[in-house]
């Protein structure tokens, strides 16, 4: 049954459909493991080991995807000024530099396996991925300077939108290097075996699910939190809207119904 | 130590592996279990912002039950009164009216 905000208009709820998601992630997380030790051949060369690249891989590239999607949100957010815009790209890239902590972790486990170096500063993908990293380790930082809402959400979005610029091109660039030590696994999914190559998608899609999973629970906990707070000053008498400083968006209305959208100044 | 002839009948192409189930294992198993600990400690950290959301949401209705206790015994202020005020304004409003500031 929907319910409607004070004003008449429709409420946002960021939990809708987090349950179902849950589930399928839960299940698509059994099933990629169950194809991963139970379905999948080992590798010739790498034996077991090669194990590893059913969550390395699909850590990578959801990594890369999410901080691409990050600079798409953002852009959204320059072109409506919705701050609802923000809040996701906020999120996105936020939940995008964990999974790449998870990437560099397995990486490296990987490389140490192989290779016998936990790091090969001469590997242009190792490095090139750390400088992305990097790069985006200064996005909450920037945030956290700017003690502006207005002006921290549109110099997050620049930043947003520049950096996700960067991480196609960087990697193209390392792909065009001439090194190929790091093994190709994203273009040369048909020339795996069969059930290689459904074991990796199955993991892929696993990996994307929980992705958006833990995003929606970030988005829902954050807004909950954020609800909370313009209640409890509400019923304080309290109506400006009150911000302590933080990287994080702020999000203002308590039905999170865009004030220039709603005609309306923020709760 | 597992023998050389059960792992290459392990490998499809009958080749032994580069590095042995044995010495393999310990990092594939590490690699999981990073995945495994990174989504047990984001469940960690939602667990205690909830608590955090549930201690504010109590303290929230221990003041909106204090602002009803003041308005029941405020001259006047009676559920007719807020109604005729506003008939369609939701109740956490109604409280906040009628709550001397």
């Amino acid at each position: 049954m929907e319910r409607s905000t004070p004003t008449g208009s429709r409420p946002f709820a960021y939990g809708r459909g987090l349950r179902t998601l849950s589930i399928c992630t839960v299940l698509a997380m059994a099933v990629a493991l169950g194809l991963v030790f139970f379905y999948a051949p080992l590798e010739a060369e790498q034996g077991f080991l090669q194990k590893i690249f059913y969550v390395h891989v699909p850590l990578a590239i959801i990594t890369l995807c999410g901080f691409v999607l990050g600079g798409l949100l953002a852009i959204q957010h320059l072109r409506t000024r919705d701050q609802r815009w923000d809040y996701r790209s906020y999120v996105v890239i936020h939940m995008s530099l964990i999974f790449a902590i998870g990437t560099l972790i397995t990486g490296s486990i990987w490389a140490k396996g192989s290779w016998g170096h936990w790091w090969v500063w001469s590997e242009p993908t190792l490095v090139s991925f750390l400088i992305i990293v990097l790069l985006y380790a200064t996005y909450q930082p920037l945030r956290f300077a700017i003690e502006d809402p207005e002006r921290q959400a549109r110099y997050a979005s620049v930043f947003a939108i520049t950096a996700g610029a960067f991480v196609p091109m960087n990697f193209i660039a390392v792909r065009l290097s001439t090194a190929y030590l790091h093994p190709r696994v994203l273009g040369s999914t048909s020339n795996l075996p069969g059930p290689m190559a459904l074991t990796f998608l199955v993991s892929l899609l696993a990996m994307a699910l929980l992705f958006a999973t833990l995003c929606k629970y970030e988005l829902t906990a954050k807004h909950a939190r954020a609800q909370v707070r313009a209640l409890r000053r509400r019923l304080a008498g309290d109506t400006a809207p009150g911000r302590a400083r933080s990287a994080a968006p702020t999000l203002q209305h308590v039905g999170t119904v865009p004030a220039r959208a709603a005609g309306r100044s923020a709760v | 130590m597992i023998p050389a002839a059960v792992l290459a009948a392990l490998s499809p192409t009958g080749e032994i592996p580069a590095l042995p189930l044995h010495t393999a294992g310990k990092y594939v198993a590490g690699a999981y279990i990073v995945l495994f600990v990174l989504v047990l400690v984001y469940v960690a950290i939602m667990a205690v912002r909830l608590s955090h959301i549930e201690a504010e949401l109590g303290d929230l209705l221990s003041m909106t039950e204090h602002s009803d206790g003041e308005a029941d015994h405020a001259p006047g202020a009676g559920r007719e009164h807020a109604d005729a005020r506003d008939p369609g304004a939701p109740q956490l409003d109604e409280r906040r009216e009628s709550a001397p500031a």
